[in-house]
């Protein structure tokens, strides 16, 4: 099987996964005895013309498997409906949510994978040395910290007592954010030339990213040391150090290449789950990103933003692992895509 | 297997001293001393608020919930308005001066000239009469926010006398009809500006409308960055003009985490901040900060089902004793940390009327006494042996609910069914959702006492009375009791129905005699309006009827 042609295969396999995703979500959002359109229309004022109207657009006055037919109908015509948490669609929030997360999540990423792999790979040619046990620590740290405990020390430590960060948001007050090309602050800075918004929506950037990063640095970190490990003590390593090859060939040329595959999983659905879980990072740095309005909306029972967000992620999701899978048959020759 | 060695220990150690050593420095800064004297403002002109929740739109004919209304008050203005934090006095805005005729239903309105929207439009009579009218077409199918004005007003009541004058004719005599005139909702819009993006479609929201504005007021819309930020600038071509001190720009940021508002207002990043009563604690005594606080129209209220499948409840001897087995100085003290006042009934103090209710003496008291003696005269003796106890009502228990996430309803909950248990009555205190709550609350009869408070459309009694005893079949019942009163409905139609001061005031006196003594809610309180405050922040002043009006604000130590 061609590439193509797996590819296409696997995007083709995210039909049945997202109308999976679809019952799931919907069943289980719909079956809490709840009145939405109340709360939506505005608690004890709200008048009953509203409500009934509210009703009537999400169609809860009608049986469960008859409200779910609309759902998909209005899905299937590319319509993810309105939120009402919101007062607009579906679909505009989570462009904007989105595209605030996925930068956060790059950035995150950017600290998290390159540091993360070279830290393996120091912890694992130097293990039991002082380096090994530093990357060690930090490592158990990373993962043991919970992350809103993380970001609120962050907070204080670097913007409140030292003040050489900002305390939250993507700009810095009054600033007015970027032409918008991409979506992206950062880019966005760039393709117009606003030095100033550029270095404003850097330096916001790095509090939040490095508090998301911090626990997949350390994931990838101890990954990559373990491959590393094991790959060090097998035999092809042998025989090259027999052959006199210099240690840094034996390194880099014979035993990265395939200690990284388990550490590529890991990164792949890591940043899967970035994207779709930085509830805590945006919250307490205020990002106004796809995890804040996830909250929000299961909180509030925005049926639609609930649906709308669960179909982003679990594209994010399959689209994650066919990179992943892709990545290795780039990484390591010997794997065939399609199992061809 | 390869064994440690000593080296490897030393090395150990060392990794984790180096670590300590990180973690110490990191946590030095949290020792630090506050620094002493006034800090040096930050952002100037700017104002800066960080707050919970987002506006929902920016149209008046919309705005609905206190976010929206707070940017339609400052981009916007209405023919008549308040001024500080005077509450009883109603001023002019757009409208200069006015005139109501013999018939108290005749309102002639004298128009402001020379004013201009902030794109450079000149305001006049039709852009009244065009929003005043749109409000009513569109009738905002997302919030219902046209009852207010459809009480008293319909397509005919405005009419143009002249470019500068309109007269408003209503439908039917009206006692808080200026009050209606000074709520967001009678914003008025610029006619050329609506109709060139969308207009007026009958029940149907104006999507352009929602996320942009330009009004006459003193700010107009920057950007609005949804979840993030919204920021207002000066219109320049305000008619107040800009002499005197005032702030440039103002930004509001929606921010959900308590602790992030907390550090922004004691570093100085937010001049003012919405913090909760728990955590208030956490900026007292900081350097350049004070906590604002000031009676509000919030009002904090326990309801009684009278529908209830315990039919206990319907008795109104049960729910006034009740109401002497609630802790009022405990809710006070411990739900609200002090920043709760007692309420004698439905009409909060600081508005019209308010001392027709027992001259604002509560009448019920923690008195579990009174509560024992009412409950075993009406036959609810404790006659049900349970786990060694006697116990009311068969040892039924009343089932009391609070919504998940907010402390101070948690608090009173479980005062309250401590209270009970003390004179016989078993209890279950039970939380959910704010959406399952509701539903519980209008469309289950599984409840006995649920909390919920009340915040204020417009300045008037009929704001609060209606709601809360009328009749459901009188428009009112809002809090879903079954109770229902005839003379009650009588009097609050009366009231609301007249302009006379003496008519309003003895038929909200006799209304209040009649509910009070067969209770369908418990009036716990009104909440103090209580805020975090940069001590440069000079000229805010709390309105329960315009909550921020910036035009007022300026940066400076006094």
């Amino acid at each position: 099987m061609k590439t193509w042609e797996y590819i296409v295969r696997r995007l083709l396999l995210l039909i049945p996964v997202l109308i999976g995703v679809t019952i799931i979500t919907f069943t289980v959002s719909h079956v809490i005895p709840a009145d939405p359109a109340r709360a939506f229309a505005g608690g004890p004022k709200a008048q009953p013309e509203t409500i009934a109207r509210i009703r009537a657009e999400l169609h809860l006055d009608k049986p469960l498997w008859e409200q779910y037919f609309y759902y998909m109908n209005d899905l299937i015509h590319l319509n993810l409906g309105k939120s009402f948490l919101e007062n607009r669609t579906v679909t505009t929030a989570l462009a904007q949510y989105f595209l605030a997360t996925f930068e956060l999540t790059i950035f995150a990423t950017i600290i998290a994978i390159p540091f993360g792999i070279i830290g393996g790979i120091i912890s694992a040619i130097r293990q039991n040395k002082l380096s090994d046990h530093i990357t060690r620590i930090i490592a158990i740290v990373g993962y043991s910290l919970p992350i809103f405990w993380l970001a609120l020390m962050l907070q204080y430590v670097f913007a409140y007592q030292f003040p050489i960060f900002p305390l939250e948001g993507r700009l810095s007050v009054g600033m007015t954010s970027p032409t918008t090309f991409t979506g992206f602050y950062i880019l966005d800075s760039i393709f117009s030339g606003n030095g100033a918004a550029l270095i404003s929506s850097l330096h916001h950037l790095l509090l939040p990213a490095f508090t998301l990063g911090f626990a997949e640095l350390a994931i990838i970190l101890r990954m990559m040391r373990s491959s590393m490990l094991e790959v060090m003590g097998s035999d092809y390593i042998r025989t090259a150090r027999a052959k006199g090859l210099s240690e840094r060939t034996v390194i880099y040329k014979h035993a990265l290449r395939n200690a990284m595959i388990p550490t590529i999983t890991v990164a792949g659905l890591s940043f899967g789950g970035l994207l779709s879980g930085a509830v805590l990072t945006e919250t307490i740095f205020n990002w106004p990103g796809m995890g804040r309005f996830a909250a929000h909306a299961v909180l509030g029972l925005d049926f639609n933003a609930v649906m709308g967000f669960t179909l982003v992620v679990a594209i994010i999701y399959v689209i994650a692992n066919l990179i992943v899978d892709i990545l290795y048959a780039v990484v390591d020759p010997r794997v065939k895509l399609g199992g061809g | 297997m390869r064994s440690f060695g000593k080296k490897d220990v030393k090395a150990g150690v060392l990794a984790i001293l180096i670590c300590a050593m990180f973690i110490c420095v990191g946590f030095s800064g949290c020792t630090q001393q506050q620094q002493q004297g006034n800090p040096e403002i930050k952002n100037p002109t700017t104002y800066v608020r960080y707050d919970i929740g987002e506006p929902r739109t920016l149209d008046p004919a919309e705005a609905y919930d206190s976010a929206s209304t707070d940017m339609v008050f400052n981009i916007y203005e209405t023919l008549v308005t308040y001024h500080g934090n005077d509450t009883k006095t109603i001023y002019p805005s757009l409208a200069t001066n006015w005139t109501v005729g013999s018939d108290q239903e005749t309102w002639t309105f004298h128009l402001r000239q020379g004013v201009k929207f902030s794109n450079g439009d000149l305001f006049n009579a039709s852009d009244v009469k065009y929003s005043l009218d749109r409000v009513l077409t569109i009738n905002s199918p997302d919030s219902g926010v046209a009852w207010i004005l459809s009480q008293c007003m319909d397509l005919n009541s405005t009419t143009i006398l002249d470019p500068y004058t309109v007269q408003i004719k209503l439908k039917n005599t009206y006692g808080g009809f200026l009050a209606l005139m000074a709520f967001s909702v009678a914003s008025i819009v610029d006619k050329k500006i609506v109709e060139a993006n969308g207009g007026v479609i009958a029940n149907t929201d104006n999507q352009w409308m929602k996320e942009h504005a330009i009004g006459t007021g003193p700010y107009k819309l920057d950007h609005w960055t949804h979840n993030s930020e919204i920021v207002l600038k000066k219109n320049d071509l305000y008619w107040g003009g800009w002499s005197g001190n005032h702030v440039d720009t103002v930004v509001v940021k929606t921010a959900d985490e308590a602790s992030t508002r907390i550090l922004a207002l004691n570093s100085g990043d937010a001049d003012f901040a919405y913090i909760p009563f728990e955590n208030l604690v956490d900026i007292q005594n900081k350097t350049g900060v004070l906590i604002y606080n000031s009676p509000s129209y919030n009002t904090v209220n326990g309801i009684f089902n009278t529908q209830s499948e315990n039919t206990f409840m319907a008795n109104k001897d049960v729910r006034k004793a009740l109401s002497y087995v609630f802790n009022y100085q405990s809710a006070i003290d411990d739900a609200f940390n002090g920043y709760l006042f007692l309420s004698p009934g439905a009409i909060p103090k600081g508005m019209p009327y308010y001392e027709t209710q027992n001259n604002g003496v509560p009448v019920y008291n923690h008195n579990l006494e009174k509560a024992a003696e009412l409950l075993n005269a009406s036959g609810y003796t404790q006659t049900t042996m349970f786990k060694g106890k006697l116990y009311r009502f068969n040892n039924t228990a009343i089932r009391i609910w609070y919504n998940s996430g907010n402390s101070e309803r948690q608090k009173m909950a479980l005062s309250f069914q401590q209270d009970l248990a003390n004179i016989g009555i078993n209890s279950i205190v039970s939380t959910e959702s704010w959406p399952q709550y509701l539903n519980r609350l209008y469309n289950t009869i599984d409840w006995d006492f649920m909390f919920l408070g009340w915040m204020p459309d417009y300045n008037d009694p009929d704001d609060y009375v209606a709601p809360f005893v009328g009749s459901a079949a009188n428009g009112g019942d809002t809090f879903h009791t079954g109770w229902a009163n005839a003379t009650v409905d009588r009097m609050i139609n009366r009231a609301k129905f007249n302009v006379s001061t003496q008519i309003r005031g003895d038929s909200y006196a006799t209304a209040f005699n009649i509910y009070i003594n067969d209770p369908s809610l418990i009036y716990i309180g009104q909440e103090s309006y209580t805020r975090g405050m940069r001590t440069w922040l000079q000229g805010y002043s709390y309105n329960p009827c315009i909550e921020y009006y910036y035009y007022n604000y300026y940066k400076a130590y006094k």
